[in-house]
């Protein structure tokens, strides 16, 4: 199970992890239960601060994706433990189709990619 | 000549012959990747005619360092003989020949980089992680250590027994003395175990797969050597433990198997250990060398040749200078607390002499 960064992303380094791991989640890579190196391992692998692996940890853990136990490392969560309201889960939605809706693209255009995006992501999903 | 010394001297020899291999090998390690490269850099195709031949020569004069200063010590040791001292010549050398070897490779990649080919030295733009967590249990055969603890404790139960049997007439140091000194060899060794598990392992997206696999090949390997250290000392407690009851008519015949065994472990491990470096120089050449982003700005946080950097998670930094030992690091506590127990071991156990 990898992860990749791009220097050239202009999303910071945490967030990139944050989103990395999300959708090794949602594509069913990273199972239910599975343990999550810990912070120490994947910082100094990437060669980075501590923080910023402990802070896509713990954005993780707030959107209920994560559970980190202290000591024994962080695990995937499971997927009924999610505490997040509907609204919070349609927001960044919302964000990413209204960026393609200022991006000039058409509704038929912008449901195709919606769709072909989900059966990519929900592929090895549940 | 006590048959001890008579196998040191064996060894010795054994150790030059093995050396002079290494230096060989060493020596050819900037080529290994064929004359557009000088170790990991990519150099110019003019390389080794024009600036490249005398960082070339001065790389391999520091090969032989080593050598230089062994001749004096070795006379100093062996004129005399105060042969007592040779096995602790042999560790010192063997830690004194990688530290050499790892700072001259270090300082000669520093020397070519500036005339390398450009492209080479940028930093890829993408790289990957594994999210796989490394654990000590997953590079653990349980058998082995299951086997390694129960030596441990026949050894001592055995030692115990025979002190206890007349505690009035045993010196407890003499006893205990060698199976305490290898019980801390031996968790000196879990501790190098961690320190390689907590290695950095960046891995470029371009090629990943090669480069993983030369990573995880290379950690195996050193993990495994720590374990043979391991059963080494274990083997030596067990021996110890026996040779301690054994009758003065008998003690030289055992040590003389005792020793020639060792002998035969030390050639065949030393021919394994070959095949195996082979078989690793194979895998690491699949992967071509890339220049990994520096996140940390370790160039200019690493002070050489210690600093103390809390908010760095690597106990050794990539600094200007070279590398630097990072003592905000737990590993780097651990390892001096290690060191200055194995000071204090030597000198509680020496008292008693």
């Amino acid at each position: 199970m990898f992860l990749t960064i791009d220097t050239d992303d202009p999303r910071p380094i945490y967030q990139q992890v944050a989103d990395g791991i999300k959708e090794l989640i949602a594509r069913g890579k990273l199972a239910e239960g599975a343990l999550l190196p810990p912070v120490r391992q994947l910082a100094a692998d990437l060669g980075v601060n501590l923080n910023t692996i402990a802070s896509a940890y713990r954005q993780l853990q707030e959107d209920g994706l994560i559970v980190i136990k202290h000591g024994s490392g962080s695990a995937v969560a499971s997927r009924t433990t999610t505490e997040r309201t509907r609204d919070e889960l349609l927001r960044p939605l919302r964000t990413a189709l209204t960026e393609l809706v200022l991006a000039g693209l058409s509704s038929a255009k912008i449901l195709s990619m919606v769709l072909r995006e989900l059966r990519v992501v929900a592929k090895g999903s549940k | 000549m006590h048959i001890a010394n008579e196998y040191l001297l064996i060894f010795y020899i054994l150790f030059w012959a093995v050396r002079i291999r290494g230096c060989v090998r060493r020596g050819r390690q900037p080529l290994l990747r064929g004359h557009e490269w000088f170790f990991n850099v990519h150099v110019q195709p003019d390389f080794y005619t024009g600036a490249g031949k005398k960082i070339l020569h001065r790389y391999w004069l520091r090969m032989l360092i080593p050598f230089v200063l062994d001749v004096p010590i070795t006379a100093s040791i062996f004129i005399p003989e105060y042969l007592q001292y040779a096995a602790w010549l042999l560790i010192v050398q063997a830690i004194w020949i990688h530290i050499n070897h790892v700072y001259s490779v270090a300082k000669a990649e520093r020397e070519a980089r500036p005339i390398a080919v450009p492209e080479a030295e940028q930093p890829v733009g993408s790289m990957v992680l594994s999210l796989t967590p490394r654990r000590l249990r997953d590079y653990t055969n349980p058998y082995a250590e299951w086997a390694l603890a129960l030596a441990n404790i026949v050894a001592l139960a055995l030692l115990f027994r025979y002190y206890f049997a007349d505690p009035q007439h045993q010196n407890w140091r003499v006893v205990f003395a060698v199976p305490a000194f290898y019980l801390y060899l031996q968790v000196g060794m879990l501790f190098v175990k961690r320190v390689v598990l907590a290695w950095r392992a960046p891995v470029p997206q371009a090629q990943a797969a090669e480069h993983m696999e030369a990573r995880e090949e290379t950690r195996k390997y050193y993990l495994k050597m720590c374990d043979w250290n391991r059963a080494l000392s274990a083997a030596g407690m067990v021996f110890w433990s026996v040779v301690i009851r054994i009758s003065p008519a008998e003690l030289d015949r055992v040590w003389r198997i005792w020793l020639a065994a060792w002998l035969v472990i030390t050639v065949v491990g030393t021919v394994l250990v070959e095949i195996k470096r082979k078989q690793l120089i194979t895998v690491a050449l699949r992967a071509r060398p890339v220049k990994m982003p520096d996140f940390l700005h370790e160039s200019e946080i690493a002070r050489w040749p210690v600093c103390y950097q809390p908010s760095a998670p690597m106990l050794i930094l990539k600094g200007a200078r070279g590398y630097s030992l990072n003592l905000a690091n737990t590993l780097a506590h651990l390892g001096a607390a290690y060191l200055a127990g194995m000071v204090v071991l030597i000198f509680f156990l020496r008292m008693g002499r």
